[in-house]
């Protein structure tokens, strides 16, 4: 054994340690240099998410197609031109063909610039309309949520208080999530280069305030409210026990949260 | 042992090393603490500020203007979805918000085979041919006449 120990082993073993022992600092300083990059941006103190749930919910009946939600979102957030983190969409259902046998006729469904500037005179005679109505869209805030399984990254999550959000320095912009959410509320950001979608404006409902399109809103159409916090009279319950509410697409088992009132059939 | 198997081993041992360097230096802080994403992004997200300065905010300094609205047909409008983004104006009064027009009336109460049956809906071509809708209406109280 004694053979074994050379002065030139020992020698290059203490010059690993010492070694080692200088490399850590760098290797801080290195680590620190990359995380860095992740540097927090100062938010409002005190908001803990696991205490609460947010939830939002539409009535197409209240409805009014102003297009003044969509243009507040688009202001709230720098949305670029050309896409939506809410929009509107306008459905017109025609009168069926005369003796046809149909119950309904086409069901036609637009959104011009997503409903920002209102909407133009429908094309269809009024005469031809069986029933037309206008449904708000928005992201889901799903319990299962697609485009959350489908990140290759961990970049966009279901956070504790029931908002799914994108964390934008982390996002690679591979655009899987946008094709895996089944309600289209996900885009490309040409700006920043990667996924963007409704936050529930994340920056106000942490402050205490409403998001921008339940804000502005003329005819409480939106209702936005704090499942773990009910305020006495609490809307979002009153919207639940007065109207029988569903959701959308629930066939794809995504689980989507936000409740509609009012929904016809057609809606999709 | 013979040596490829030590060869083999000393490679796996390496390729081992290597991820977990990797790992050390390339895994942001906080990822992981919720879940499988980095928990600082929540603030990030949140670290913006807001645009519309709320309705509260408007209160506060004219609690007149909200009383006479939260009485009369208009209570369930914000004021900002009239009168346009307050930020500025609650950082500094002297900030004077824009004047409003006719277009902004129009936007909600031109009547259209869509719109919902309990909203007042007007065709504005055979309702009026001037250009004030305040000659007849008052905004905050739309029941009353001026």
């Amino acid at each position: 054994m004694s053979d074994n120990i050379t002065r030139r082993g020992v020698l290059k073993s203490l010059a690993g340690i010492v070694g080692g022992i200088l490399a850590m600092p760098a290797a801080r300083t290195c680590k620190a240099a990359v995380q860095n990059v992740f540097a927090i941006a100062p938010a409002p103190k005190g908001y803990d998410p696991f205490k609460h749930k947010w939830l939002m919910a539409l009535d197409v009946d209240r409805c009014i197609g102003c297009g003044l939600c969509v243009e507040a979102c688009c202001e709230e957030n720098g949305v670029p031109e050309g896409h939506f983190r809410t929009w509107i969409e306008r459905y017109v259902i025609t009168q069926p063909k005369a003796g046809s046998g149909e119950m309904r006729g086409e069901t036609i469904v637009d959104s011009p610039d997503g409903g920002k500037e209102g909407f133009p005179e429908s094309l269809i005679p009024k005469e031809d309309i069986l029933k037309s109505f206008f449904v708000p869209k928005m992201c889901n805030l799903c319990e299962n949520s697609p485009c959350t399984q489908v990140c290759p990254v961990g970049a966009t999550f279901d956070a504790p208080d029931g908002a799914v959000l994108i964390d934008k320095n982390y996002c690679i912009g591979c655009g899987f999530c946008v094709q895996a959410c089944p309600y289209g509320c996900r885009f490309f950001n040409p700006i920043t280069h990667t996924a963007d979608k409704c936050t529930l404006c994340y920056h106000r409902i942490t402050r205490g305030l409403k998001p921008a399109c339940v804000e502005i809103c003329p005819s409480q159409a939106r209702i936005f409210g704090d499942l773990k916090n009910p305020v006495p009279d609490d809307p979002l319950q009153r919207f639940r026990s007065t109207n029988k509410v569903e959701t959308l697409k629930q066939y794809l088992g995504t689980g989507p949260r936000v409740l509609y009132a009012g929904l016809d059939e057609e809606v999709r | 042992m013979p040596p490829q198997i030590i060869r083999l081993v000393l490679l796996t041992i390496g390729i081992v090393c290597v991820y977990f360097t990797a790992r050390y230096f390339l895994v942001p802080p906080s990822f992981g603490q919720y879940g499988h994403y980095r928990a600082n992004a929540l603030q990030d997200i949140a670290s913006r500020q807001p645009f519309w300065a709320g309705k509260a905010s408007c209160v506060e300094c004219h609690p007149d203007h909200a009383r006479k609205l939260a009485a009369a047909e208009h209570k369930t409008l914000s004021c900002e979805t009239c009168h346009g983004p307050g930020r500025a104006h609650v950082v500094n009064p002297v900030e004077k918000l824009p004047k409003l027009n006719m277009s902004l009336c129009v936007r909600c109460h031109q009547a259209s085979p869509s719109r919902p049956k309990w909203l007042h809906q007007i065709n504005v071509h055979n309702h009026y041919t001037g250009s004030v809708c305040t000659e007849c209406h008052v905004p905050h109280q739309p029941n009353e006449v001026p």
